[in-house]
């Protein structure tokens, strides 16, 4: 039992690195998308030169939460993919175009070739709906109108799950966390590019955006009694403080983009990601898809949890400081072994 | 389209497709990695040329791969839920070591390709290393659990219930060693007799007339400068493909017989079909190309080597060979597209070994002369999306000679199929996805082969100067 516990932490925990990193690239697109005005190619440039480097990993987080959930959890894979066909197809799309417009985009045929434009409206738009609709398919988890009796599951093609008010709600909710994120990083980015006029842009959006998620958050709240109650009461049980923390983190990072402090703004917007994924986590605990599956009733045998889990601390091993050493070599302003250049990270 | 047909096809679509980025992803590091070592040591400004050019191929052809890799990953669920739900529960560390092994991939790439002008050469080198070899590790764990497919093991059924899980004896099934190595292999045969087809078909063209003017030299001076470069930078480039290339082939022929022999013990049915063996029989014919009919158990306009196939795989001549009527007949795999599919990959990898091994012992005899003969080097251009083919065509023999069954012996696809609605649609819409990128993709990469190559002095090459002005050129 505990080591389902340990898996899922490991997996919650690669969530919100997903959202953190992977999040941002989507939120990326959010502002790509919206870009007009005299700055647009500065914006772009800014855009294309923060996720180069790193979107590729970023983006396989998803990927290892997606082999760790049928590893740890295999009938919880199995049933979403059934109930959750559509929007699962649809984020499949947007981030299949996503990440092959933005390498078409960078890769392809100089700024102003008609091919280049469409490849750059396809990586907006598809980073605009694929948040979205995960963020719809977390709500429609969590709602508790996922029945699974037996196992034995049907696809929801009206989207009764993952149309309804809250899920769009959620959806929305992510698509705007995913863009404070973007902001808030391309702010500091623009910031050590020595760049004012974006760093002030970026900086408004920030925090635009940041009271677009609260409106949101609360609009959730206000609908999770009727819409989701096993979450709403999970949370009242044992996630309030939680909730609390998050919400003043909100109010934090607000603060420091106000003051200008974007590098605390940055670590704060972290945690903010943090604090609303995993009160979400905690106040769904102990179902996965409730009210039928729970972590007990779907978690894989503990033989081999364990055998990954000792593959997973071994892989983490090598990875973490992989990830330190590409993050310290394009984004942090510290120094690292057999860097030669480094005088644009200030 | 059945709903099965339809799911089976988008599988198959997908796998067709990324299979050809993930032999890229396995090769291509590694000759990056010898060229770019190459290019430190000698100081030699066309090695890193190279290098730099195939990197730039390598930043599209691995997003693409990223991209096209987690279509498949959602797939076994969307698709396939009931095999998902075994699989994942048996197999699954297989697909999460593999998740870990394509991060490391990942960062490393993103250091290597974006790192140029931030890293320093040496450290910039050594970035390739994990790579390439966690290229290689990927592979292995991803074919293990395509093993554990075609030779379950590692768990037991009882009362309709698996249990007894053992994940690591699910990995290190009876069909890993022979898969994975036959893979891994595949990867380089294609990655190095694709490259090489590249060059060979430039080489066939013979463009003298790219070549950005370098400061301070006349235009003519330039010109002749150029063009010696232009032809230096294409021998080294088909030299180390084709000698990645020519040392994987024979190796590969023979797991690819190892392989052969192993399924006549493991999985005699996919056997039988992929020899069109339609009988039981002592003393087995090899049977090559023709069509197996499965309707008239009949194989048609095929080469027939009596006692061939008794031969091979079993050392004797007088050998009982299982053919398809030892089965059930709802547990048959169908022969024809197996194989068909089985013999054009053979043809294919003897091909290659062919056209490979001429070009060396020409190349020697020569004294170490590149033959720039037509014959030879259309040779050369075909072998490399021959290699390729031998690849998809393996993977047919593999999958379609499992039919009937998803995990052989325990679970058919037709029940592991999900229930989901709209199959068809949803192969349409990303068969549509992969022709868009294909054909976007292959306008981005032949514009790359016939941009200019950069300047070809060693301090600006190995700094990365230059790598940013063919960029603010619009290149």
């Amino acid at each position: 039992m505990i080591l389902a516990y340990i898996t899922l932490t490991v997996l919650w925990l690669s969530l919100i690195t997903y959202a953190a990193l992977g999040g941002a690239d989507f939120g990326a697109g959010v502002w790509d998308l919206l870009s007009f005005g005299y700055s647009v190619e500065r914006k772009r440039e800014l855009i294309n030169r923060a996720l180069g480097p790193v979107w590729e990993a970023n983006h396989v987080w998803l990927i290892f939460l997606i082999v760790g959930l049928f590893t740890g959890f295999p009938s919880v894979f199995a049933i979403v993919s059934i109930v959750l066909f559509v929007p699962f197809s649809l984020v499949l799309i947007g981030i299949v175009l996503r990440g092959a417009a933005f390498i078409f985009r960078t890769h392809g045929l100089g700024r102003n070739n008609p091919i280049t434009m469409i490849w750059s409206r396809v990586f907006s738009f598809a980073s605009v709906i694929t948040p979205f609709f995960l963020g719809a398919s977390a709500a429609a988890v969590t709602s508790g109108h996922i029945r699974a009796p037996g196992g034995n599951v049907s696809t929801d093609v009206t989207g009764a799950t993952w149309l309804s008010p809250f899920a769009i709600t959620i959806g929305l909710m992510a698509v705007s966390l995913c863009a404070v994120l973007a902001a808030v990083y391309l702010s500091v980015e623009a910031l050590h590019t020595k760049d004012e006029q974006l760093v002030g842009a970026f900086r408004l959006r920030a925090i635009i955006a940041g009271a677009l998620t609260a409106v949101f958050g609360a609009l959730g709240l206000l609908l999770a009694p009727s819409e989701a109650p096993i979450l709403w009461n999970g949370m009242l049980a044992h996630a309030l403080p939680v909730v609390i923390v998050t919400m003043l983190v909100g109010l934090a990072t607000a603060a420091a983009l106000f003051t200008r402090h974007f590098h605390i703004a940055r670590v704060l917007v972290v945690v903010e990601t943090a604090g609303l994924l995993g009160s979400w986590g905690i106040s769904q605990l102990p179902y996965l898809i409730p009210p039928d599956v729970t972590v007990q009733n779907s978690a894989n045998s503990p033989n081999v949890l364990q055998f990954m889990l000792i593959g997973t601390a071994i892989g983490m091993a090598l990875l973490l400081p992989s990830l330190y050493y590409l993050f310290s070599v394009f984004k942090l302003p510290y120094p690292a072994p057999g860097v030669e250049k480094k005088e644009d990270i200030a | 389209m059945s709903d099965l047909l339809a799911a089976r096809t988008q599988m198959g679509t997908s796998l067709a497709f990324h299979i050809i980025f993930a032999a890229l992803g396995v090769g291509l590091p590694l000759l990056m990695c010898i060229a770019e070592g190459l290019a430190l040591r000698r100081k030699d400004v066309v090695w890193m040329a190279l290098t730099r050019r195939w990197a730039r191929a390598a930043a599209i052809l691995f997003a693409i791969g990223a991209v096209s890799g987690t279509i498949l990953s959602f797939e076994l669920g969307l698709l396939w839920p009931t095999w998902i739900k075994f699989a994942g529960a048996v197999v699954g560390p297989a697909f999460a070591f593999e998740g870990f092994a394509f991060f490391l991939e990942a960062i490393f790439l993103g250091l290597y390709l974006y790192g140029w002008d931030r890293l320093s050469p040496r450290a910039h080198w050594f970035c390739s290393f994990p790579i390439w070899i966690s290229g290689l590790a990927s592979a292995w764990f991803i074919v293990s659990a395509n093993s554990w497919m075609n030779t379950p093991a590692g768990f037991v059924i009882s009362h309709g219930q698996v249990t007894n899980i053992d994940p690591l004896q699910a990995m290190l099934n009876p069909s890993t060693p022979y898969e994975t190595i036959h893979m891994i292999l595949a990867c380089y045969v294609a990655t190095g007799f694709g490259v090489a087809a590249v060059y060979a078909v430039s080489m066939l063209r013979g463009k003298r007339d790219e070549y950005l003017p370098s400061d301070g030299l006349s235009e003519a001076r330039t010109q002749s400068v150029g063009r010696r470069y232009k032809d230096e930078y294409r021998r080294k480039g088909l030299l180390l493909a084709l000698a990645m290339g020519a040392i994987a082939i024979p190796l590969q022929i023979v797991s690819g017989d190892a392989n052969a022999r192993f399924l006549a013990d493991y999985q005699p049915a996919k056997l039988a079909a992929m020899e069109g063996l339609f009988h039981t029989q002592t003393g087995a014919p090899l049977q090559i190309g023709g069509l197996a009919d499965p309707q008239t158990g009949k194989v048609y306009y095929a080469l027939e080597i009596p006692d061939g196939l008794s031969i091979l795989a079993k050392f004797d001549p007088n050998a009982t060979i299982k053919g398809l009527d030892a089965f059930a007949p709802q547990d048959r795999p169908n022969p024809l597209p197996v194989h068909t599919s089985f013999d054009g990959m053979v043809a294919s990898g003897f091909f290659a070994l062919f056209v490979g091994w001429l070009f060396w012992l020409i190349y020697f005899l020569r004294k170490r002369r590149v033959s720039e003969n037509r014959w030879l080097l259309w040779g050369i251009a075909l072998s490399g999306p021959l290699s390729f083919l031998a690849i998809e065509l393996g993977w047919m023999v593999t999958e379609l000679g499992r039919q009937p069954w998803v995990i052989y012996g325990y679970l058919r696809t037709k029940d592991a199929v999900t229930t989901a609605p709209w199959l068809n649609i949803s192969f349409l819409v990303f068969a549509f996805i992969y022709v868009v990128l294909a054909i976007t993709m292959t306008v981005l990469l032949l514009r790359l082969a016939r941009s200019p190559l950069p300047k070809m002095e060693w301090d600006e090459l190995a700094s990365g100067q230059s790598q940013s002005q063919g960029e603010k050129a619009g290149i």
